[in-house]
């Protein structure tokens, strides 16, 4: 019992020390303190995850914690009060179809995600318009020959209900028509890394996914009313299939949140970390 | 130690001291017994305060649905969609069934006949070999076996089908078939190795064959292992969800064929828990399929049991 008492008292002694010395560290010359919480859009996080580590080394007395679930947690945590930012792939302030506006919230944009369709390495067709995606989703388009693709029956690869995905996707690239459920050749897929694996291991299969995803031989990214889906084609305006990220907020942002957010809107980060990581910066967009 | 020096004036008192330190020792062992105890009895008390919170917590989240929707509706329609506030979940129920029975089917022979063969046919080597891969295969990750049943399984359903997706049922229940297999496998093995062996001598003696022996009296004798190690691989059938989620098709519809995209109670509360609203019927209708899936796999072991107890009365 002394042994172990021993112990435990030296121990204690030890951490309290470890502590203070790292405290004594950190505090040098800055005063922004504060707790972030930031929860929300798997698509965002890459960026919000950079940004953190990042912010934190200019301001080591902020801790920033984030997750991500789907994107409308986003808000919702907010919400709740649970986070501070609510990372979400639409403007929740504002009404979209299957979701109300979350009142007296504040959207901040944050970067731009530009979306692709995606096909199976098999599908022949490279271009499809906005009427032919919207008959494939809606199920009223079967078969690949009516698009002018080989006689195949189409399989609709889609993202589940409140993805921040499906709903840019539909209502930028299927002009806000429906993704129908059908009876055979329809499957929903949890997350973009499944959405990509499905589509190119299913022979004509078409989905949709974030641009940076699509990558290797297995899957190609579709004309869109025969424009390419480059960012090139997102930033000049001629491609059409892209959202703003948001970082929603109760009211207005204040203290280490508002520094957070227009840190992460700042010309150094945007130009800088966000381009690696294959987003898009906001000034780029003249929208 | 000097000891001849010493006188024996001196060995009294050590000796009294000895036994000292030995009472100490033992009120030590006993302080360390009690602790233990203690220990042990609040470790089950915490185990089942949390079990009771837990399922307390689904419960009530849970038949908040009930305010808004009729049970007989949640329960008895097939139609699932949560967008227009309609909740049937009947689909999932059945298909929750209907899978576990299938992988179950593929499982138990194939695993019982594994286990038979581990305990009792195979040689030596061919032993040392299959049971330490078995229990390797225990540890795999479910979302392992998902990909590899998205990656490798579907396409080949696909091409001896010659449908156009390959998802679905039996696809999920060849992926749980692999899964639960270990379990049952293994487990069975061991209760068919606690057979005495005098059983079989017996049987040998009065001129069985080998098959006879296994058939008529190992297996018998070892039934409620097996059937406990069926159980065990039922229950982690029903609640798995990573690997189901992957292959299964996850649409909302009941499973009609082997290859139609359906979905179960555990896949569609994976797929759709992050894009719902906190207090919401489609919350809450999640919650209570989770409260579900509990009940279903208690009945599912409360049956089995029965069953098993039955048969050995008899």
């Amino acid at each position: 019992m002394k042994l172990f008492k021993k112990f435990t008292v030296t121990a204690l002694t030890a951490v309290i020390a470890v502590t203070a010395t790292f405290a004594g560290i950190a505090s040098a010359a800055d005063t922004l303190k504060g707790k972030i919480t930031i929860n929300g859009s798997t698509a965002l996080l890459p960026l919000t995850l950079q940004a953190a580590k990042e912010f934190q080394k200019l301001h080591p007395k902020v801790k920033i914690a984030a997750s991500g679930k789907g994107s409308v947690t986003g808000p919702q945590a907010v919400k709740k009060g649970i986070a501070d930012i609510g990372a979400c792939d639409w403007d929740a302030s504002v009404d979209v179809p299957g979701f109300k506006a979350f009142d007296g919230q504040v959207a901040n944009k944050v970067a731009v995600i530009p979306f692709a369709t995606i096909v199976n390495k098999n599908v022949g067709v490279d271009n499809l318009t906005t009427e032919q995606l919207a008959g494939i989703f809606s199920g009223k388009i079967t078969n690949w020959k009516e698009v002018g693709g080989s006689d195949a029956n189409i399989v609709v690869i889609t993202r589940s209900f409140g993805s921040g995905t499906r709903v840019n996707y539909q209502a930028k690239a299927l002009g806000g028509g429906d993704i129908v459920k059908k009876e055979k050749n329809y499957k929903e897929t949890g997350s973009s890394g499944d959405m990509k694996t499905a589509v190119a291991t299913t022979p004509n299969a078409i989905g949709y996914i974030d641009l940076v995803y699509v990558t290797g031989s297995d899957i190609k990214a579709v004309k869109h009313n025969g424009i390419a889906a480059t960012t090139d084609n997102v930033i000049n305006g001629s491609y059409k299939i892209w959202a703003y990220g948001y970082y929603m907020t109760k009211g207005q942002p204040t203290g280490a949140t508002k520094e957070f957010i227009e840190y992460v809107q700042s010309k150094k980060f945007q130009n800088g970390s966000l381009k690696k990581l294959k987003f898009i910066p906001i000034a780029a967009m003249k929208g | 130690m000097g000891a001849p020096v010493q006188s024996l004036a001196s060995q009294t008192p050590k000796k009294a001291e000895h036994s000292i330190i030995n009472d100490k020792r033992h009120r030590r062992h006993l302080l360390g017994n009690r602790l233990s105890r203690y220990y042990f009895f609040f470790s089950i008390l915490a185990l089942c305060f949390v079990l009771g919170l837990v399922i307390v917590f689904i419960g009530k989240t849970a038949l908040l649905l009930f305010g808004d929707v009729s049970p007989a509706e949640f329960f008895l329609s097939f139609n699932w969609t949560p967008e227009e506030e309609v909740f049937g979940a009947a689909a999932f129920i059945v298909n929750t069934l209907i899978l576990t029975a299938l992988t179950l089917l593929i499982a138990v022979p194939v695993s019982v006949g594994m286990a038979v063969l581990c305990a009792e046919i195979a040689p030596k080597w061919m032993k040392s070999f299959i049971r330490p891969v078995l229990d390797l295969l225990v540890g795999i990750p479910s979302i392992v076996y998902g990909y590899l049943g998205l990656t490798v399984l579907l396409p080949f359903l696909r091409r001896v089908s010659g449908e156009g997706l390959g998802d679905g049922v039996l696809a999920a229940a060849l992926v749980l078939a692999l899964m639960v297999l270990p379990t049952i496998c293994r487990i069975s093995d061991d209760a068919i190795i606690a057979v005495p062996r005098k059983f079989r001598d017996a049987a040998y003696a009065l001129g069985s064959t080998r098959l006879q022996v296994i058939m008529r009296v190992v297996l018998p004798a070892a039934k409620r292992g097996i059937i406990s190690a069926i159980i065990l691989g039922m229950t982690r059938a029903v609640g798995e969800t990573m690997a189901v989620v992957m292959v299964i098709g996850n649409t909302p519809q009941l499973a009609k064929s082997l290859f139609t995209p359906s979905s179960v109670l555990t896949s569609n509360i994976v797929m759709q828990i992050s894009n719902v609203e906190f207090d919401s019927n489609w919350n809450y209708a999640l919650h209570m399929m989770a409260f579900l899936l509990l009940l279903i796999s208690f009945v599912l072991i409360l049956i089995i049991r029965v069953i098993g107890r039955k048969r050995e009365d008899a």
